[in-house]
């Protein structure tokens, strides 16, 4: 049945957890759109036995005439579905830029990526920073609204020293620490950190 | 085209299979893999995919029937216990698939139908959510639609999130992308 490798994709790319991305299928895509190029090569050959028997498509509509129909349609129906793979995916790759700088993405996450994701998640990255850069205001943290200043973090991986914004501070692995927020907030997204509550 | 084309649920509503006949011979075509000549004849009966099944109706070249998931048995049972009905096995778009055929063909019943089976189903979906312990859920899930899973999940973690704003409990989280595991320490 036309169609159904298509559908297939897009059911992979759901029955992942919401937010997380999966590999991107590259052999499915593929499939899909060799069974466009077949196709496109049977509209082809209708459309033209058509023309040799001087049939006007418009009045007298034969079975080469629905044949021809149902080709097309699986035509547009295959195209909308690899859109809106491609496009739902680009939605994830662009949430991630507001969590996660490019050059900080790790390797098991940008193998998921296609070529051309990868370039873009680095263009929307690289764009987002220069425009918070412009602005003089980290747009990326306060996520949450604040109830204070400073919280109370553990760190998960070594991470070493590094300026604060306040303080010279040892982010060493397993130490228990009260930073300022806006430092924080990062790291935790990144994974390398976890808020405390007490 | 408009603002579903790019909904992945919508997409998946349509390849739905529902029962059709054609009313023209259609030649060229490869859609069922034991007809050999490649021709679909005038009268026979097949199943096909919802995006196709309509198109070709809108152009008077299929006539579609109503899926058998909308039928009397599931009238009866939804009437009879609406709320253990496994529909998930019938059709788990069986909402959005229902009200694309209503717009299609003029079927009366299905519309009061679909309307019985959420109001029934809505309030024990709200109810497991909010009370039911967690390794209760597996088997009920498996009864819903994708639909119903999507508020079930949506009443839980609305209770989740009432919970956490309640006990108090860290409010930031690591990005959804990464993953929810933690790494393994390192030696």
């Amino acid at each position: 049945m036309y169609g159904r490798k298509a559908s297939q994709l897009l059911k992979e790319f759901v029955s992942g957890e919401p937010g997380q991305l999966t590999g991107f299928n590259n052999d499915v895509f593929a499939q899909v759109i060799e069974e466009c190029d077949g196709n496109i090569l049977h509209l082809q050959a209708l459309l033209r036995k058509m023309q040799e028997e001087g049939s006007n498509n418009q009045t007298n509509k034969n079975a080469d005439h629905f044949g021809a129909l149902v080709h097309h349609l699986s035509l547009v129906r295959n195209k909308r579905c690899l859109m809106a793979y491609v496009y739902n995916r680009a939605e994830v790759i662009q949430n991630l830029g507001w969590t996660i700088k490019h050059a900080d993405l790790p390797a098991a996450v940008k193998e998921k990526l296609s070529i051309s994701e990868n370039e873009y998640f680095g263009k929307h990255s690289s764009n987002l920073q220069s425009y918070m850069l412009d602005l003089n205001l980290d747009l990326a943290v306060d996520m949450v609204p604040p109830k204070d200043p400073y919280i109370k973090v553990r760190v998960l991986e070594e991470i070493g020293e590094v300026l604060l914004s306040d303080q010279i501070a040892n982010l060493a692995m397993h130490s228990i620490l009260f930073l300022k927020r806006i430092d924080a907030e990062s790291f935790i997204s990144q994974g390398k950190m976890e808020e405390l509550t007490s | 085209m408009g603002q579903y084309h790019h909904d992945i649920d919508d997409i998946l509503a349509d390849e739905e299979l529902v029962p059709a006949v054609f009313l023209e011979a259609v030649n060229g075509v490869g859609l069922f893999e034991s007809n050999d000549t490649n021709r679909v004849e005038p009268r026979s009966k097949v199943e096909l995919p919802f995006w196709l099944a309509s198109e070709l109706h809108l152009r008077h070249v299929t006539s579609v029937t109503i899926p058998p998931c909308f039928g009397k048995k599931t009238q009866e049972e939804i009437g009879a216990d609406g709320a253990h009905v496994d529909l998930r096995s019938r059709c788990s778009y069986f909402y959005e698939l229902g009200c694309k055929i209503v717009q299609l063909i003029n079927e009366k019943t299905i519309g009061s139908l679909l309307l019985v089976a959420f109001q029934t189903r809505y309030k024990e979906v709200l109810i497991k959510a909010h009370t039911s312990a967690s390794a209760l859920a597996p088997k009920y899930l498996s009864l819903l639609t994708k639909e119903e899973t999507k508020l079930y999940e949506a009443a839980k973690s609305s209770t989740e999130a009432f919970k956490t704003w309640r006990m108090g409990g860290p409010r930031f989280q690591k990005a959804s992308v990464l993953g929810r595991k933690r790494k393994p320490v390192r030696e």
